[in-house]
């Protein structure tokens, strides 16, 4: 601390004697030596820089008075200004100091004071040099004769043991040159050099010396390498890159394409005489002013313009005062004239042109749609809904006939909407309008559905004989087929006959039935409808077993053991119908079930249509359709005797029963079954797990077929009995127990080899196999991503043209011929679009590398000609 | 009665010219083409296919020499010249587009063992085993029809060692050599302008970087890859390998990775900054790897092999995407990527130089847009649909030569046996005891700094 301080203040001290050093150097020494003595009392105590032996300082003549007298540490201040902190490493304490045996004698003021007034003997003063200019000039004699002689000899005497000892110091070189020209800045960078540490350390061993420069090498070289990086980067990302030519496109603004425009053509050239007049281009370079000149108008032009103005504003005036004035009048009469008026110029209007006709049919159109849209004609707005309500008898004329007018409108809208619709909704319309039908509705249906069966049957195919059909095959088929439906019309109509006649009986019977209706006396009317219900249902698909079991389930689960021997009481009733009513039905069940050609189609919605009223009419008829043989597998209670015996028995016998039974058997309480007993009922007849297991083992079998069992090969040593003595040859049976123990392999090895309730397909499908990857690719992370990426078709067919070629573009796009360059540096801009196909221009300064060859070219056939020289 | 009919303005279904297409108007509604990716993939199919129909590399070979070709150099500023050095002191330059000789440069006693040409492609320089190391001027023009002898090199600078590789620094009088030792030659000066000496070991191989010109990489006959910096004067780190890397090749795209092939059939692709582990192993090779070269642009490389075959792989594929061989293509020696990135030359023991296309199913020369297009998109469609296993083993199939076939064979049992055997190992030591090495660093010895 203490060093670097002084070091600060000599510094200071010399630059402040560096600047006055021209003018008065005497002044500044004065400082320098005030500064010195103040530092010395701290250099006591450490002090650098060499310690020179005295008889050496004797000999080299930096003496000073108090030298010998006193102690050795104390110099003169001329010598230490010169020497300064010339050294900085230590010696040794010198012996005089160490107090080593009491060898010199103790020195008891340290601390000497110089006076103030002391001056220094081998400074040359002003005045010494003043006296000795006056010397020379008195005598005449070079400066250097009158010089002192001591310091003469020191100089000479130091030159001489330069060479002598070889010891020197930079002090002692520096010595002579003092007061030179120059001589405070050498010993200012003297200073300097001496300031700072000199730890010097013994140079390290080759080896380690290159280790450490190539780690540094390596690191610089590695650290710069990084710069790359984000280009690398950018590059590697982009979707595309493209090695391009550097092509030049030519202009690319529309300023410089018109810069350079030559007009050609004589219009072109009289609008460039025109623009490019030379005033006019002035006028623009140098102000507007000069333009607005160039724009001066007449005066006649301008008043021609004004008057012009002033007459439009002024008929403008008059049209709207007219029109005002036209508003204002309150006469209703007048505007009817002027809205007659109107419509008659409109009219001729449309008469004349095809124009305005048209304007016409769209207004028209734009008023209907307006119609539609508001929905005026119902009685949904908040006028009529309000007047509704009022109730409308309370309404004045007008209003009623408006809103009437109104319903009108909606009326005959609907109308029309129903008549654009096709038959068959409005026939099902009018099914739903009357629900009072009776048996001489269904008649007149009956009549109506064979009428139009008969016509069918005598329409004569008027089918078109071109085209396809015309085809010998197609026209085939057609007969088939029309025979086919000509039949089934036949069969319907037959049944239709029949069933009319049965009408007609019935008219005479339902007295008879309306008294077997009498038997709702003794059951509640309400089962009695259920029944009905109940029986419709069970009737709807007789013949599949399907429906026989919906209609057990139904049984079983709805109605109780008693309610069921109801049922069965009541079957009878149905049995005393002829079978061909029942056939009649029955045929029109299935064709409701499949449609076949069009006209029994059409056949089989007319009847079901009257089957439907039949059935709404009354019970006996719907009860007719009854078929005792599906009723009799379900229904577990009554023996097959009684049953036979039901069935053979008439109505009459029956009621009788009936009566017998719920005579007998009161109806107990009705209790709901557990859901588990529901559907454990439910499912009485179908064994679930049997079933799975039967179907596990069949995909068992059929993923892992059972190898087939050996047998006698057929016509093989037949005829000898070889085959039937040895049996079946030892490696057939070999390789049949080999394929067994494979497959019980294969068995344990599936998946739901331990799971008994399910079963995994491991069927693999071989056409689908092809068109699955079996590994996830490997940049993608998941399959959902696989997939996604290849979702997209990329194809020109799939695609609009634009974005086609960005999906097909290949990674990198170079045209052969062109020259790859390395790749050259460039800032990546962080918030460019990553997605973007990259440009590489190669070639950038090809013109100007081209010239540099040829100019290298030049010089280099240049030097090969005089090196052959 | 109102009729509707369909109306279309005549002038979008008239053409101006008999060439003219025929506007097609599409309804791009997806559930109008529910099979799009059926057709697609049948497609990837076809073009797959007719890949392979279409593959025809070999565009011809250039013969001329009469001894093995032992280097070859391309001239980055002159497509179609390429020249060739071999073991009987003959440089040829030659004209790819005609394949014939131009220029012939007799100066050397030895075998030729490296040759480079300037950036601006004015001088080649060539260095052998006679010690010297030789400037030539390159004829700048190739229109006479006969071969232009060369007898004087621009300069001769005879030095202390046999050569055994030179290169040529980007945009720069400096070139480097290699041998004993490595040196820094300026054109105008006899003498190197920089020694670099790091160990004993002959040089075998020594790359400038392009991209970053004052890096340099060498391998040597001890194992060793070692980077230089120029800037520095000084070697900057080495890293020895299980065995030696034949040639060395800086990727000119990415100035931080270069590859290295391998006498171990493999090529390892470094970053020079982490020398610790190879960024990619390239396997395919059945024998040495003699000589690699980069693709302008740094997407591909090629490398010429021991045993005979030349393999295109892609910078980060582990396995070649192409083979190329002849019948008559003996030991490859040296390989090179034309500066276009559209073709490959190979230089081999049967003194004859060939040349490949990149694409061994690309159609040279002036494609129509159309062409062009229809190409794209069956490249694009075979590229999404590569990863199906048909797709897939159509455009991997190659046939390859008996030998080939059969030594690939039997690497794969060993490699196989080799990995069984250390999974044992591991399998009865104690646990923690032995460490799974990655692939990459396993054939890495040491780094050295």
């Amino acid at each position: 601390m203490a060093e670097t301080k002084v070091c600060e203040k000599k510094r200071k001290s010399l630059s402040s004697a560096k600047a006055a050093a021209v003018e008065s150097k005497k002044k500044a020494r004065k400082f320098e030596r005030k500064a010195r003595r103040e530092e010395k009392k701290q250099r006591r105590v450490h002090r650098p820089g060499p310690r020179l032996s005295s008889s050496f300082r004797k000999e080299i003549g930096i003496q000073s008075p108090r030298d010998n007298a006193e102690s050795n540490d104390d110099f003169d201040d001329e010598e230490e200004r010169v020497r300064g902190d010339v050294f900085e490493y230590e010696e040794q304490v010198a012996e005089e100091e160490t107090k080593k045996n009491r060898r010199f004698d103790p020195v008891d003021n340290y601390e000497y004071e110089l006076p103030d007034d002391f001056e220094d003997e081998d400074v040359p003063s002003d005045d010494e040099e003043r006296h000795l200019n006056m010397l020379h000039g008195i005598t005449g004699m070079p400066l250097q004769a009158f010089e002192g002689g001591e310091k003469k000899k020191v100089i000479f005497s130091s030159v001489q043991r330069d060479v002598s000892d070889g010891k020197i110091s930079i002090q002692d070189l520096l010595d002579p040159l003092h007061g030179k020209p120059g001589y405070s800045d050498l010993r200012k960078r003297i200073d300097q050099l001496e300031k700072k540490p000199m730890a010097v350390q013994p140079p390290l061993p080759k080896v380690e010396r290159e280790k450490l420069e190539r780690k540094v090498a390596y690191k610089h070289s590695s650290k710069d390498i990084t710069k790359w990086e984000p280009l690398v980067k950018r590059n590697r990302e982009a979707p595309t890159l493209y090695f391009d030519k550097d092509v030049n496109l030519g202009f690319s603004t529309v300023g410089a394409i018109a810069s350079v425009f030559e007009p050609r053509t004589e219009f072109e050239k009289k609008m460039a005489s025109l623009t490019r007049d030379p005033e006019v281009m002035e006028a623009h370079l140098k102000d507007g002013a000069k333009l607005l000149e160039l724009n001066k108008l007449t005066v006649e032009d301008v008043k021609d313009r004004q008057g012009r103005l002033a007459k439009m504003r002024s008929l403008l005036f008059r049209h709207e005062m007219k029109s005002k004035h036209i508003k204002k009048i309150k006469s209703k009469t007048y505007h009817r004239i002027l809205k007659k008026e109107r419509l008659k110029a409109a009219v001729s209007n449309v008469e004349m042109d095809l124009e305005a006709a048209k304007e016409e049919a769209k207004k028209q159109e734009y008023k209907r749609a307006e119609e539609r849209m508001t929905l005026k004609h119902k009685n949904s707005s908040k006028w009529a809904k309000r007047i509704l309500k009022r109730g409308l008898d309370v309404q004045d004329e007008g209003t009623r006939a408006a809103i009437s007018e109104q319903l009108n409108q909606h009326a005959l809208l609907t109308r029309k909407m129903n008549s654009m619709k096709d038959s068959s909704s409005s026939d099902d319309d009018s099914d739903d309008d009357n629900d009072e039908t009776d048996s001489e509705d269904v008649s007149k249906l009956l009549n109506k559905a064979k009428e139009k069966i008969v016509k069918v049957l005598e329409e004569k195919d008027e089918i078109t004989e071109t085209g396809v059909m015309a085809l010998p095959f197609m026209q085939r088929g057609l007969k088939k087929k029309k025979e086919a439906a000509d039949e089934e019309a036949r069969c319907a109509l037959e049944e239709y006959d029949l069933s009319l006649r049965q009408l007609d009986d019935n008219e005479e019977g339902n007295v008879t039935l309306k008294k077997t209706s009498g038997r709702k006396v003794f059951g509640t009317p309400g089962k009695q409808a259920q029944e009905t219900n109940n029986q419709n249902k069970s009737d709807r698909g007789n013949s599949d077993s399907e429906d026989d079991f919906d209609n057990a389930e139904h049984v079983q689960s709805g109605f109780e053991a008693d309610n069921v021997s109801q049922e069965l009481q009541i079957q009878p009733d149905s049995l005393h119908d002829d079978p061909r009513q029942k056939s009649v039905f029955k045929t029109f069940d299935d064709i409701v079930k499949d449609p076949g050609p069009k006209t029994t189609f059409e056949v089989a919605i007319f009847a079901s249509d009257s089957w439907r009223k039949m059935k709404t009419e009354d019970v006996v008829n719907v009860n007719k359709k009854k078929q005792a043989t599906a009723k009799q597998a379900l229904l577990p209670d009554p023996t097959p005797e009684e049953e036979v015996m039901y069935q053979n028995s008439n109505s009459d016998t029956d009621e009788e029963t009936v009566e017998g039974d719920f005579s007998f058997n009161p109806v107990p309480e009705y209790e709901l079954p557990s859901q588990a007993d529901l559907v454990h009922r439910a499912f009485a007849t179908d064994d679930v797990e049997a079933q799975f297991e039967k179907d596990k083992l069949d995909v068992l079998n059929e993923e892992n077929p059972e190898p087939e069992k050996p047998v006698l090969l057929p016509g093989w040593g037949q005829w000898t009995n070889v085959q039937k003595k040895n049996g079946v040859p030892s490696w057939m049976l070999e390789e049949h127990e080999m394929a067994k123990k494979k497959r019980e392999e294969a068995l344990k090895k599936r998946k739901d080899a331990n799971l008994r309730h399910v079963i995994i397909s491991e069927k693999t499908d071989k056409k689908a196999e092809k068109l699955l990857a079996k590994s996830l690719p490997f940049p993608f992370t998941s399959k959902e991503v696989y997939e996604q990426s290849i979702r997209m078709p990329i194809g020109p067919e799939f695609n609009p043209a634009i974005s086609v070629r960005a999906l097909n573009r290949p990674e990198v796009i170079k045209t052969a011929g062109v020259i790859i360059e390395p790749i050259k540096f460039e800032e990546v801009d962080p918030n460019e679009n990553p997605d973007e196909p990259k440009r590489i221009i190669q070639n950038k300064n090809s013109s100007s590398s081209k010239n540099k060859r040829k100019s290298s070219k030049s010089k280099k056939s240049s030097g090969s000609k005089v090196s052959k020289n | 009665m109102k009729v509707k009919v369909i109306s279309r303005s005549t002038d979008d279904f008239t053409r101006e010219r008999s060439q003219d297409l025929h506007k097609v108007f599409r309804n791009y509604d997806p559930n109008l083409r529910t099979q799009e990716k059926a057709i697609e993939y049948t497609r990837a199919l076809n073009a797959a296919k007719l890949e392979k129909i279409f593959a025809r590399p070999l565009i011809g070979a250039m013969d001329g020499h009469i001894d093995a070709i032992s280097c070859m150099a391309k001239n980055p500023n002159h497509l179609k010249g390429i020249f060739s050095g071999s073991m009987d002191g003959d440089i040829r330059l030659w004209d790819m587009a005609t394949r014939r000789t131009t220029c012939r440069f007799n100066g050397h006693q030895g075998p030729v063992r490296g040759l480079t040409v300037s950036t601006d492609g004015n001088v080649l320089v060539s260095c052998g085993n006679d010690c010297s190391v030789k400037l030539w001027k390159v004829p700048s023009t190739f229109e006479s029809s006969d071969t232009v002898e060369d007898d004087e090199p621009l300069a001769n600078y005879v030095w202390k060692y046999a050569f055994r590789a030179v290169d040529h620094q980007w945009e720069s009088n400096i070139f480097a050599t290699g041998g004993a030792q490595v040196d820094i030659w300026d054109h105008n000066r006899s003498n190197p302008v920089n020694i670099f000496e790091w160990g004993t070991a002959t040089i075998v191989s020594l790359r400038f970087n392009p991209g970053e010109p004052n890096v340099l990489a060498t391998s040597a006959s001890d194992r060793s890859i070692t980077l230089y910096d120029l800037r520095m004067s000084s070697p900057a780190r080495k890293v020895i390998m299980k065995t030696k890397t034949n040639a060395i090749c800086w990727n000119p795209m990415e100035p931080m990775n270069f590859t290295a092939a391998n006498e171990d059939c493999n090529c390892y692709s470094y970053d020079a900054r982490k020398l610790d582990e190879a960024k990619c192993v390239h396997q395919d090779h059945v024998s040495a790897v003699m000589d690699i070269d980069y693709s302008p642009t740094g997407r591909e490389f090629v490398t010429g092999s021991y045993d005979r075959t030349v393999r295109i792989f892609r910078y980060n594929g582990g396995h070649s995407r192409e083979i190329y061989h002849t019948k008559r293509m003996q030991r490859v020696f040296c390989v090179k990527y034309s500066c276009d990135g559209t073709y490959v030359i190979s230089g081999s023991d049967d003194t004859n130089l060939r040349l490949w296309k990149a694409n061994a199913s690309e159609q040279l020369g002036v494609l129509l847009p159309r062409e062009r297009k229809k190409q794209e998109y069956l490249d694009a469609v075979k590229n999404r649909y590569k990863h199906l296993p048909d797709v897939k083993r159509i455009v991997r199939h190659r046939h390859l030569p008996k030998p080939i076939y059969k030594a690939a064979g039997l690497r794969r049992t060993m490699v196989e046996a080799e990995r069984r055997k250390d999974e044992r190992r591991r399998a009865h030591s104690a646990p923690g005891s032995t460490s799974v090495q990655p692939f990459r660093k396993r054939r890495i010895i040491q780094e050295i700094e």
